[in-house]
């Protein structure tokens, strides 16, 4: 078996160097059998990938601990998922999960039917192999999945309780998703780059890739924010650590290009714009795995201290010059036939506001990541801006953005009057003001509350005037009945639609983080019968018990809930303790509506069972979840089939006599 | 003037703008990452700043409070400067020995640092305790401690 897992590794990357260079030959020498050849190896990187991944979870599922990953990782009495989720538990283990996503996209690019007979092929394929061949070595001399023990231990050391959860099953395969997905667009705009293709071909041709992407990432970060909440005990969801702004900032710059690539589609404009968009997500994606992997940051959640960080380092100081030489030395044929604003008050405007908001918003979020880096080598000292610096810097941020979702779905293209402005803002702005009367009426007066709600309201009630005046235009042509007309019509623009739908699970993410703010703590110690008492929920203790869960022991405690007066039943906050770990973890017992949750942690008791609590209210937090959902239907239905999958865009860059 | 390039002189109006924010924001909650070390021979130079700081806790040296829900135990570099903590709040998980501990705070004039967030970190931070060290009788002892009969 060890033999077996390390040849696929070896094998793989002795491939991927051989697929790089007959590529480079075959493109050279315009020769397409050297091309078709490296189209066999690229498929074989792929079956090779999958046959390691198989094998490593056939290692891990039958807990083979001669391997060091295994030993590492698992223990016999692990539940099955958890044995296999232990795959992405550990540096060696995910580094091959990348890779396979890796190989797996290069091979399903490279027998593309839509990329059927394209000379562009070649080049994307080349990047990607890059790529491919840079996480093989990595996975070859700096960190073995495939390694042996020299002794054989009879037990491993099992799986971190923390990530003995559901959110470590789907947080780093969603994230991972759709950092490696962020690989193609890349490498797509790079090939075109090369082959001096300056039209919108390889944003048209990765529109999808890239929303999938995104919407991975998304998902990825979402759940990470889950995970954190209910398992990690602190009561947040977020907390601006290194690592969390690390797959945020891709997120950003992501949704900024997602935006302004329509303008290059639609106007031809903001070609660079575009491609340093693109490049810097990608690269994005490098750094961030740098910064988990190398430790140089301090941060609860980075893998150990390892040496990893420095190469994928080096591997994004490369892969980022070669963009930028490529851009430069492009630069006159991407600024040839560029559009021209037509006007000020334009969608390409508030495209291009939300585009530099976000933008500013990444540069934000990384100045405050690599401040302690770059202060530690100008002044000596780490200088740590921490949690109210991000909180201070992206709340008009995140209001600024608010306020652009909301005017931009009604500013026509090119040019609006100022009568369809009030057409169409009117109504929507008595409802938000009315709304901020009632939030004022109803005693929050801090400014970025009342702004927040208020903005919040304005874009919903904007997105669902759009909505009407559609479906109201439709039905004056076509007389349907409305829902058969609103349907109708979202089916024939599925892009523009699903967008507004994802606006709208934006909207209630931000509700919740807004909501959120209000949240409140208490932290008491109580005795057997005794009562606290936090917001309007008063709880009592009623026992402290111990249960068996599978292998794991539980301590819980059961209070008693009640809210003004009325019983509202237990809650069972408890401790667990895994096998082969001292120290119990936390399991947060949650009582969720979608006006607050009630969050109570047990946080630890005394020998007489009295017992400390520390209880939260945590207003809106659900709608958190809910907006998420609601965000990933509206990809879904932007993408899903539609005229847009059936009709190619037509390539009409350079010929090459190999494809 | 174009209009493209009037465009780009409002576009850089805005990213002005969030720098500005930036570094407005920087200087009123920026705190400093130090070694107990440095921190043991210049707290005046770091008092009343936000600190960050880690170690390893050394385990016989925690002291608990239930009632005013107070923890006080110490930390120790590699090599052996110790800091005292104190923190109005509870033991995060994996509170145990030879844990790296993360506090972020301030630092008293006597030395104390008084500690607004403790976090854990294990010293490789996603992997089981060695299988040769744990040991066997451990929950027993948890339970006899807890002394709760099962029903």
């Amino acid at each position: 078996m060890h033999v077996m897992g390390n040849i696929t590794i070896y094998l793989a990357f002795i491939l991927s160097i051989y697929a790089f260079i007959v590529y480079i030959i075959g493109i050279r020498k315009q020769d397409q059998r050297f091309i078709d050849s490296g189209k066999g190896a690229t498929m074989s990187i792929f079956i090779l990938a999958s046959m390691s991944l198989m094998l490593m979870f056939a290692l891990l599922g039958t807990s083979q601990f001669q391997f060091e990953y295994v030993a590492h990782y698992t223990s016999s009495d692990l539940p099955l998922i958890y044995k296999l989720a232990a795959l992405w538990a550990g540096n060696a283990g995910s580094l091959l999960l990348w890779t396979f996503f890796l190989a797996m996209y290069s091979a399903m690019v490279t027998f593309s039917k839509k990329m059927k007979r394209n000379p562009m092929t070649p080049y994307i394929t080349s990047i990607l192999l890059l790529n491919i061949m840079f996480f093989y070595f990595i996975l070859c001399f700096v960190t073995q999945p495939f390694a042996l023990l020299e002794t054989v231990p009879v037990e491993g050391r099992g799986l971190n309780p923390m990530l003995q959860d559901p959110g470590m099953v789907f947080h780093p395969v969603t994230l991972y998703l759709g950092y490696v997905g962020l690989a193609v667009p890349f490498a797509f705009a790079i090939a075109s780059l090369i082959l001096k293709n300056m039209d919108a071909f390889w944003i048209q041709m990765t529109r999808r890739w890239t929303i999938i992407a995104w919407a991975f990432l998304t998902l990825g970060n979402v759940i990470g924010g889950y995970w954190a909440y209910t398992e990690l005990g602190w009561g947040g969801y977020w907390a601006w650590d290194p690592v969390e702004n690390a797959s945020f900032m891709p997120w950003l710059t992501v949704t900024a290009y997602l935006h302004s690539v329509m303008i290059q589609e639609r106007k031809n404009m903001l070609k660079i714009w575009n491609l340093s968009l693109i490049i810097l997500s990608y690269a994005l994606t490098l750094f961030g795995t740098f910064l988990v992997r190398s430790g140089v940051l301090t941060s609860v959640h980075a893998f150990g201290e390892t040496n990893l960080g420095a190469y994928f380092l080096v591997f994004m100081a490369f892969m980022v010059l070669f963009s930028m030489y490529l851009l430069m030395s492009r630069y006159h044929l991407i600024k040839r036939d560029t559009g021209q604003f037509e006007a000020y008050v334009s969608k390409e405007s508030s495209f291009l506001i939300n585009n530099l908001i976000l933008l500013g918003g990444t540069f934000a979020i990384f100045w405050g990541t690599v401040f302690p880096l770059v202060s530690e080598a100008v002044r000596g000292t780490k200088v740590t801006v921490g949690v109210p610096f991000f909180n201070t810097v992206m709340s008009p941020i995140l209001l600024s953005l608010l306020f652009i979702m909301a005017v931009c779905p009604l500013i026509a293209w090119q040019r609006a009057s100022f009568k369809n402005i009030k057409d169409n803002f009117l109504v929507p702005a008595f409802i938000s003001l009315a709304v901020a009367i009632v939030i004022v009426v109803m005693g929050i007066r801090e400014a970025y509350p009342v702004l927040g709600f208020t903005l919040i309201t304005f874009m919903i009630v904007t997105h669902l005037v759009e909505f009407i005046r559609g479906t109201r235009a439709r039905r004056q042509v076509t007389k349907e009945i409305v829902p058969v007309a609103l349907f109708r019509l979202m089916i024939r623009s599925r892009r523009r639609y699903g967008g507004y739908i994802v606006h709208l699970g934006i909207a209630l993410i931000a509700f919740g983080i807004v909501g959120a703010n209000f949240d409140v703590e208490r932290m008491e110690t109580l005795a057997i019968g005794d009562s606290m008492t936090i917001g309007d929920y008063t709880l009592t203790y009623h026992q402290l018990g111990q249960r068996n869960e599978g292998v794991n022991e539980s301590v819980f405690a059961s209070l008693g809930i009640d809210k003004n007066g009325r019983d509202l039943g237990y809650i069972y906050p408890e401790r667990v303790f895994y096998l082969n770990w001292e120290e119990p973890s936390t399991e947060v017992a949650v009582r969720s509506t979608l006006r607050e949750d009630l969050y109570v942690v047990l946080s630890g008791w005394e020998e007489d069972k009295r017992a400390t609590f520390q209880v939260k209210i945590n207003p809106l937090v659900q709608w958190i979840w809910l907006g998420s959902f609601v965000l990933i239907l509206g990809t879904v239905f932007a993408i899903w089939g539609g005229r847009y999958g059936q009709i190619y865009p037509r390539y009409t860059g350079p010929k090459r006599r190999v494809y | 003037m174009k209009k493209n390039t009037k465009v780009l002189l409002a576009g850089s109006l805005i990213f002005m703008s969030i720098l500005v924010l930036l570094i407005t924001a920087t200087p009123t909650s920026s705190g400093a990452e130090i070694s107990i070390n440095e921190l043991n021979e210049k707290a005046y130079e770091y008092k009343e700043r936000y600190i960050t700081t880690e170690g390893f806790l050394i385990e016989n040296s925690v002291d608990w409070n239930a009632d005013a829900i107070e923890l006080q135990f110490h930390i120790q570099d590699e090599d052996g400067h110790i800091l005292p903590v104190y923190y109005h709040g509870v033991k995060p998980d994996n509170f145990s020995d030879d844990v790296i501990v993360i506090v972020h705070g301030y630092v008293t004039s006597d030395g104390i640092f008084e500690a607004e967030k403790v976090q854990t970190r294990c010293p490789s931070v996603y992997e089981g305790e060695d299988p040769e060290d744990y040991d066997p009788d451990f929950h027993r002892n948890m339970d006899i401690h807890l002394n709760i009969d099962e029903d």
